[in-house]
């Protein structure tokens, strides 16, 4: 706000003073929803850490498992034992709110599949596709939690910068301004009441 | 199914022949030598021994995994047949009934290969054509087109009816589980109803085939309990051995190993599988230790009826199933050396 722009009247500083007020808690309760966000945003950044390494354990798991598979039934085999799959896992997708923002909370089910429900054939194949079935299981619900766990960490993220965008322009800016304003409708005002007074002298000065 | 029989003097040919095959068979102090050895070394070992043939045949146009794989098929499926010829009177024919699961595996993977996109070449590398489907109509199977063509291809092999009430279901939804299942379970009971005709030998192959059962249904119980998830089916196991489906059902029903091992060991009479259960129950095993575990113990147990009954088909089989295991480690060895497997890791999944 140029200063040029302010009409020095004394509504004009009423408003102003009102806003500069707004402004102040406005920045005050941005601080704490910015403080608030990044002690939420740390918490899930472990978490989030945890999961991530649960999730390179399981795929590491998962590809050792597809080698050892392969090597013990061979590559028809175990693509006979992927393609017999024939259900796939429901997700479902909710959201939820983290101090106003807005976060998916990704339920899935049946990821986990007993060995009669999974597709192969049980008498044709050995423990071996048991276990890289139940390895890309477990990792399919690791990617889940993971995904949920890090697309809530870059909202969060993104509302975090936000907020403190917000923030240093009420800190920096807007405030700072307002204040300006108000002191120099403040400045004109009791000049304009000096200039009132010595005019109303002078008329006196004359009249007597 | 079953026929005459010949005289003893064959048979006691047949058996001794067979053992001293069965000694050639390769050694776990060989195996351990070929787990800290390259590809191109296990190839060479593998071409000094029995497979030296085959290895020399296709190495001209194969290398590598490929040519072990095809060297390995083609051995199998030889030595299935060399055996065949040399069995005598009945135990040619319980070797071929015996033979015929091989059938079943050719004719899924068939399926499953024409399914998959895969090359006929490709297919053909792990077919073992040991069957009543020989070289030739697997042949003809793999230049068909489609999954249809194949299963309207095999009008005259026993199991089609099977095939056929499946077919459309699988062929559409792209799983051939249930197919599987239940081409296995037609093939046992069949294997079954030798005892039905009464001939020469036919306790012996029973015995044999209510063995591979029980084996089997252990190992299933065993995969069901380690799969937190899953529900008591009955449709997994195989009838017509020491259980009754409904106690296969109930076994599988049990959450805890211990229960289980009870459950199994009040009814099983074979000593080498009660020593294997009871082994499981005193440590905590993975469920491909307990497959490996009772494999072993299914073979032990071979072994002693092979000893008990030296002339009988018992000698046959244990000499047929060791040779398929042998060729089972063989594969997982150099598989296993191509995806740069540990050799420790390759170990805990060989029967040696």
């Amino acid at each position: 706000m140029a200063l040029k722009d302010v009409k020095p009247t004394r509504s004009e500083l009423i408003a102003i003073k009102k806003r500069i007020k707004l402004s102040q808690n406005g920045y005050k309760i941005l601080k704490m929803k910015r403080d608030g966000l990044i002690m939420e945003f740390f918490k899930i950044l472990e978490q989030a850490r945890d999961t991530r390494g649960a999730l390179l354990e399981k795929h590491m798991r998962a590809q050792e498992m597809m080698a050892i598979a392969n090597t013990v039934e061979g590559a028809v085999a175990v693509k006979a034992a992927a393609f017999s799959v024939t259900k796939t896992p429901d997700i479902t997708l909710k959201s939820k709110n983290i101090m106003g923002v807005v976060v998916p909370d990704i339920e899935a089910d049946s990821v986990r599949k007993g060995i009669a429900e999974r597709g192969y054939g049980v008498l044709g194949t050995t423990p071996v596709i048991d276990e890289t079935t139940k390895a890309f299981e477990e990792l399919v619900e690791a990617i889940i939690e993971s995904a949920e766990l890090e697309t809530t960490m870059k909202r969060l993220l993104d509302e975090i910068e936000g907020t403190k965008r917000r923030v240093n322009a009420l800190e920096f800016k807007v405030i700072p301004e307002l204040t300006e304003a108000r002191d120099f409708i403040k400045m004109r005002l009791d000049e304009m009441e000096r200039e009132e007074l010595f005019r109303l002298k002078r008329v006196k000065a004359r009249s007597s | 199914m079953v026929q005459s029989s010949s005289s003893p003097g064959s048979y006691i040919y047949t058996s001794t022949r067979l053992r001293v095959r069965k000694s050639k068979l390769l050694t776990p102090a060989e195996y351990h030598r070929m787990l800290n050895m390259g590809l191109s070394e296990i190839t060479r070992f593998i071409g000094e021994t029995e497979y030296q043939k085959e290895v020399e045949e296709l190495g001209t146009s194969f290398s590598g995994v490929d040519l072990i794989e095809l060297a390995l098929s083609w051995n199998l499926a030889k030595e299935y047949q060399r055996v065949i010829d040399m069995a005598p009177g009945t135990l040619k024919q319980f070797t071929k009934t015996y033979l015929e699961r091989w059938d079943i595996y050719n004719v899924l993977t068939i399926l499953r290969g024409k399914i998959q996109g895969l090359s006929e070449g490709k297919i053909k590398e792990v077919l073992i054509p040991a069957g009543s489907l020989n070289k030739m109509v697997l042949d003809r199977l793999l230049a068909e087109e489609s999954c249809e063509r194949v299963i309207d291809g095999l009008k005259n092999w026993h199991l089609e009816p099977v095939l056929q009430s499946h077919a459309a279901a699988a062929i559409s939804s792209g799983s051939f589980s249930q197919m599987e299942n239940d081409l296995y379970k037609k093939f046992y009971a069949d294997l079954l109803k030798v005892e039905e005709q009464g001939v020469t030998g036919a306790d012996q192959f029973i015995k044999f085939v209510k063995l591979e059962i029980d084996t089997l249904n252990t190992k299933t119980i065993f995969r069901m309990q380690a799969d937190a998830v899953s529900k008591a089916s009955r449709d997994l196991f195989i009838p017509g051995a020491s259980f009754t489906l409904d106690e296969l059902e109930q076994i599988s029903g049990l959450s805890d190993q211990v229960e289980i091992i009870d459950a199994l060991s009040a009814r099983i009479r074979n000593e080498p599988l009660l020593i294997a259960l009871e082994e499981l129950r005193e440590k905590k095993t993975t469920l491909n230790e307990i497959n490996i575990k009772l494999t072993k113990a299914h073979l032990e147990q071979m072994e002693r009826l092979s000893r008990i009954h030296p002339f009988s088909i018992h000698s046959v089989l244990v000499y047929l199933e060791k040779k398929k295991y042998e060729v089972a480690n063989l594969r997982a060895l150099a598989r296993g050396k191509e995806s740069q497997l540990p050799g420790d890791v390759i170990e805990q999944y060989l029967v040696i």
